[in-house]
């Protein structure tokens, strides 16, 4: 797991360039499901047939970062960002470009640091001139920060585990599920972090009975933490609401059912900011009864999101006793 | 139908948005077994908890279809912790924070569980937190319970109601929680009455719609399923009060409110206008340039695009546990949906794509 979870993250693929990142799961899913196809607006959808209620599961695939809005006559860039990316987190770091293009983050001279926002930054591809800058990037490319994969035993942290860990454990469950009792939809979704847009897409498509999300969500266990009832490494977290989504009743009920019979460390979260793909898939055509299952992350949004691999352990568990719990969408 | 008697068990009913499960049964009962009973041809619950009332008019298989829309959902709180017995908690919907003090609550948990929003003693504050209204994250809802019978009943993620009783001032005039949108669920019955006096056409459609206040959930889900020809949404608006500019806000007990704006189609706004002129209900106008407030909004883009109007009952106080109304109000707005309902035939609606 921790190997899976190392190469997804050291790929490099911000919201709408999506292309390396799907590469790479499809490299990885193509043997453990019946059909594999990739929708108009790039997400990928591995279907596995196991017959009663239709049920997708979505795990976001992008990752947020930046796109270059300006090269001046120094061959500096500016940019803007993709998705929530905060000016702080980025002093320091480099950016990888979708081409393979490196670059380091700069700061303009500030007299005071609540002037610090991203348009007082830039990024320095080494270039010397426009023209030498322009050989290299152009206006509208996208690039992601850049970050080792550290190993720190149980805990590991990199770039953009939010939400490649949901990714691998899309991907672990699917590898390990015996006896499928729903038909699954396991959908690797595109532009989560501009809003949802690959899950509100493909739930259309695929007119779910069920929608389940597995993404990353905050903690409260940090020194100082703005106030939250969910820890690293006390078990996987079942969503109750955030900022897009009130879990339905029975979709909460059915997942902590689930956990308890399975004996699966669980947590219940609340999340006061933001949302994910099952914010988009519960409001598709008529309405799709929909919940979350959480990791628990750390430093969301930073260069180095912390996670605990017991959590994605028991995040797996979970995801697989759905896939084989028959779900009748009528009387869940 | 006794109206006050009706509000009062809809606004006393618990049902933030997401949990509405309590006011729904409140109006099925209306239905099924109160005043309401044969009024309604059937009725359903969608997938997302929208509980769909059906009356069918005398148009056959190619009847236009109506959809009036009001929600059942209250804005509320949702337990984020349990701490020494006390519960920390977050808001579902967005609730005044100056007034959550002194409320009295119900936690909905494993079993129903009373408590109270307690803050810190004025006594104890300091001159500055003197002045402000007292942040969310600083309260906390006691309930009397020791710490491991809280945490044996009560989970992170349960929901939280204002628990108020429905009381009767002077005039028509009624206080209580939730009567934004229950006051809009009443003249969803009360247009159920009015009709069975009249001879319609058209399919109607009551909605008591889920998950308003948290972004138009239920509605956008509904009116995807039921595919109407037009949508009406009844929802609340401002009601004049000492503060509020005459601009901002409308008389109570001087009838509905009939909203013009980008949200609703200008041909069903002068209908409606027409109505009350000929049936002589008392009407306000409001012209409302902010679309995205209401389930007018969810109608008006659902699917290919809904003929809208809005329908507003002039409400004081909205978002606090007194939010006042006057029944003359709903009254006339019940009696004016109804008699729109009445003119709304295949020709009708034909004449809504001609602009």
């Amino acid at each position: 797991m921790k190997e899976l979870i190392k190469k997804l993250t050291d790929i490099t693929s911000p919201s709408g360039n999506e292309d390396l990142i799907r590469e790479a799961i499809r490299e990885e899913i193509k043997e453990y499901c019946d059909d594999l196809k990739i929708d108009r607006l790039g997400n990928l959808i591995a279907f596995k047939h196991g017959g009663g209620a239709k049920i997708q599961f979505a795990a976001h695939m992008d990752e947020i970062g930046v796109i270059v809005t300006y090269i001046d006559d120094q061959g500096f860039l500016r940019f803007s960002n993709v998705g929530g990316l905060s000016p702080f987190q980025l002093l320091g770091q480099r950016v990888r470009f979708t081409d393979g293009t490196l670059g380091v983050f700069g700061l303009e001279k500030l007299e005071q640091m609540k002037d610090w926002t991203l348009n007082k930054m830039y990024i320095d591809i080494g270039a010397t001139s426009k023209e030498e800058a322009e050989e290299k990037v152009a206006v509208g490319e996208f690039g992601g920060i850049i970050q080792d994969f550290a190993d720190l035993g149980r805990r590991v942290a990199a770039k953009s585990m939010d939400n490649r860990v949901g990714c691998a454990v899309l991907i672990e469950a699917l590898k390990r599920v015996q006896s499928p009792r729903n038909d699954l939809y396991c959908t690797f979704t595109v532009q989560e972090e501009v809003g949802l847009r690959g899950a509100k897409t493909s739930a259309f498509a695929i007119e779910p009975d069920l929608g389940i999300a597995v993404d990353v969500t905050l903690t409260g266990d940090t020194p100082e933490a703005e106030k939250m009832a969910v820890g690293l490494g006390k078990g996987v977290a079942i969503k109750v609401k955030d900022q897009s989504l009130i879990a339905h009743r029975r979709v909460k009920e059915l997942l902590v059912r689930l956990a308890k019979e399975k004996k699966i460390p669980y947590q219940l979260e609340v999340l006061t900011r933001g949302g994910t793909d099952s914010g988009a898939i519960h409001l598709t055509r008529a309405g799709v009864p929909s919940g979350v299952i959480s990791i628990p992350t750390r430093y969301v949004h930073s260069p180095s999101e912390l996670i605990d691999l017991e959590d994605v352990e028991a995040a797996v568990q979970l995801v697989v006793a759905v896939m084989e719990t028959p779900c009748d969408p009528e009387n869940l | 139908m006794d109206l006050t008697r009706f509000l009062q068990e809809l606004s006393e009913s618990s049902g933030v948005s997401g949990r509405e499960e309590e006011t729904t049964v409140v109006i099925e009962k209306f239905f099924t077994s109160g005043p309401g009973k044969g009024w309604i041809t059937d009725f359903r619950r969608d997938r997302l908890g929208n509980l769909i009332l059906r009356k069918k008019g005398e148009g056959g298989e190619e009847a236009p279809k109506i959809m009036f829309a009001a929600h059942q959902d209250e804005i509320g709180l949702i337990v984020t912790e349990i701490k020494e017995g006390f519960l920390r908690f977050s808001t579902v919907g967005g609730i005044d924070q100056r007034v959550l003090p002194g409320q009295e609550v119900l936690i909905h948990a494993r079993e129903e569980v009373p408590g109270i929003i307690g803050a810190t003693p004025p006594h104890l504050q300091t001159p500055d937190e003197h002045e402000q209204a007292i942040k969310i994250e600083d309260l906390v809802i006691d309930t009397g319970l020791s710490r491991e019978k809280a945490e044996e009943l009560i989970s992170v993620g349960d929901f939280v109601s204002i628990d108020r009783r429905l009381i009767s001032l002077k005039n028509s005039a009624v206080s209580g929680k939730a009567l934004d949108d229950r006051a809009g669920v009443a003249v969803l019955l009360q247009i159920a009455e009015e009709l069975q006096k009249l001879k319609h056409q058209a399919d109607v459609y009551l909605v008591a719609t889920v998950q308003e206040e948290v972004g138009l959930r239920g509605a956008l889900t509904s009116a995807y399923g039921i595919i109407p020809d037009l949508g009406i949404a009844i929802d609340v608006t401002h009601g004049k009060m000492p503060g509020l500019s005459d601009e901002d806000a409308y008389e109570l007990g001087k009838g509905p409110v009939v909203v013009i704006g980008p949200q609703v189609h200008p041909k069903l706004f002068t209908s409606l206008q027409r109505v009350a002129e000929e049936k002589g209900v008392k009407y306000q106008v409001e012209p409302s340039t902010r679309p995205g407030g209401t389930d007018a909004f969810a109608l008006q883009i659902a699917r290919a695009g809904v003929a809208t109007a809005l329908l507003s009952i002039p409400l004081r106080y909205m978002h606090t546990s007194v939010e006042t109304v006057f029944l003359s109000d709903l009254r006339e707005a019940g009696r004016l949906l109804a008699e729109f309902v009445v003119t709304v035939d295949g020709e009708f609606v034909e004449g809504l794509s001609c602009f």
